[in-house]
């Protein structure tokens, strides 16, 4: 292995901390998936580095899992904020106040 | 340090960094188009933890479909005024530190336990190579995919036709009530 999987699992982890801090604190819906995706490719790093410290493939299928289920939160994602819009032109989520009273 | 290692070092500070950029940018296709560049550079890291499959599937599942996806609906929906706006809301200081706090709790975690990740023994579980001539990582990840995880490779595909009529369901236009 050229590098030690901590190192593997420190990248993952700033990574997901930036994902964190992009989810939380954008104001934009579309570019708050687009940190979730962030977020999962960052765990998509340490299960393929863990996969290839334990010498097991299971860790390469259960990434592929996630990025199908990424694909899925991708498409429902944007189909809301498809139908978002068509009720109130924009993407910002402080507009979405319809459900406060 | 060999050249191989130097890579390394190289695609995780590029991913960090457009990262970084792909979460500030003021321009949604900005964004977009840093968020490109991270996948890339995660598939060049999967390449060199020998996941050649993985890395194939992140270029075109990641980079090729879902990206293009969000590019598409971002161009669709046509926002100017998210220019004029501010990008974050007045939270962001906790949002970042929350961020960093996890950052540092998971780098913790794999850093200052006494029985770090390295020291446990990799299992010699090569069960399935072990019968056969070895194979590639692909021939593996084959082998474990429609093997022991077959019922979960089934139950993906079922997840992704929820997806794909779900969206089709919510994104509909109604038709007008009369």
């Amino acid at each position: 292995m050229i590098v030690p999987v901590e190192t593997v699992l420190g990248l993952s982890a700033v990574l997901f901390g930036i994902g964190v801090f992009g989810f939380l604190a954008r104001r934009n819906i579309i570019l708050m998936l687009v940190s979730v995706e962030v977020m999962l490719n960052a765990v998509n790093l340490s299960l393929v580095g863990f996969s290839r410290h334990f010498e097991d493939p299971g860790g390469q299928v259960l990434a592929l899992f996630v990025i199908a289920v990424a694909a899925a939160e991708a498409a429902v994602g944007l189909g809301l904020v498809i139908a978002l819009n068509r009720n109130k032109p924009g993407a910002g989520v402080a507009d979405l106040t319809e459900l406060k009273w | 340090m060999t050249l191989l290692t130097a890579t390394f070092y190289y695609m995780a500070a590029a991913s960090i960094a457009s990262a970084l950029l792909a979460v500030t940018r003021k321009n949604p296709v900005h964004s977009m188009l840093w968020v490109l560049a991270l996948f890339l550079h995660v598939a060049g890291i999967f390449l060199l933890l020998a996941a050649e499959f993985l890395a194939a599937v992140q270029v075109i599942v990641y980079a090729g479909a879902i990206l293009i996806f969000y590019l598409f609906v971002v161009m669709v929906l046509d926002l100017p005024e998210e220019e004029a706006r501010p990008r974050f809301g007045n939270h962001w200081p906790f949002a970042a530190a929350a961020g960093l706090s996890f950052a540092a709790l998971a780098w913790l975690a794999q850093a200052g336990t006494h029985d770090p990740v390295g020291a446990v023994a990799a299992p010699a579980a090569r069960s399935l190579a072990a019968e056969g001539p070895p194979q590639g990582s692909l021939a593996e990840v084959g082998m474990a995919l429609f093997g022991p995880f077959a019922l979960p490779f089934e139950i993906a595909s079922l997840v992704l036709l929820a997806a794909i009529v779900g969206a089709i369901v919510i994104a509909r236009r109604r038709p007008a009530e009369s």
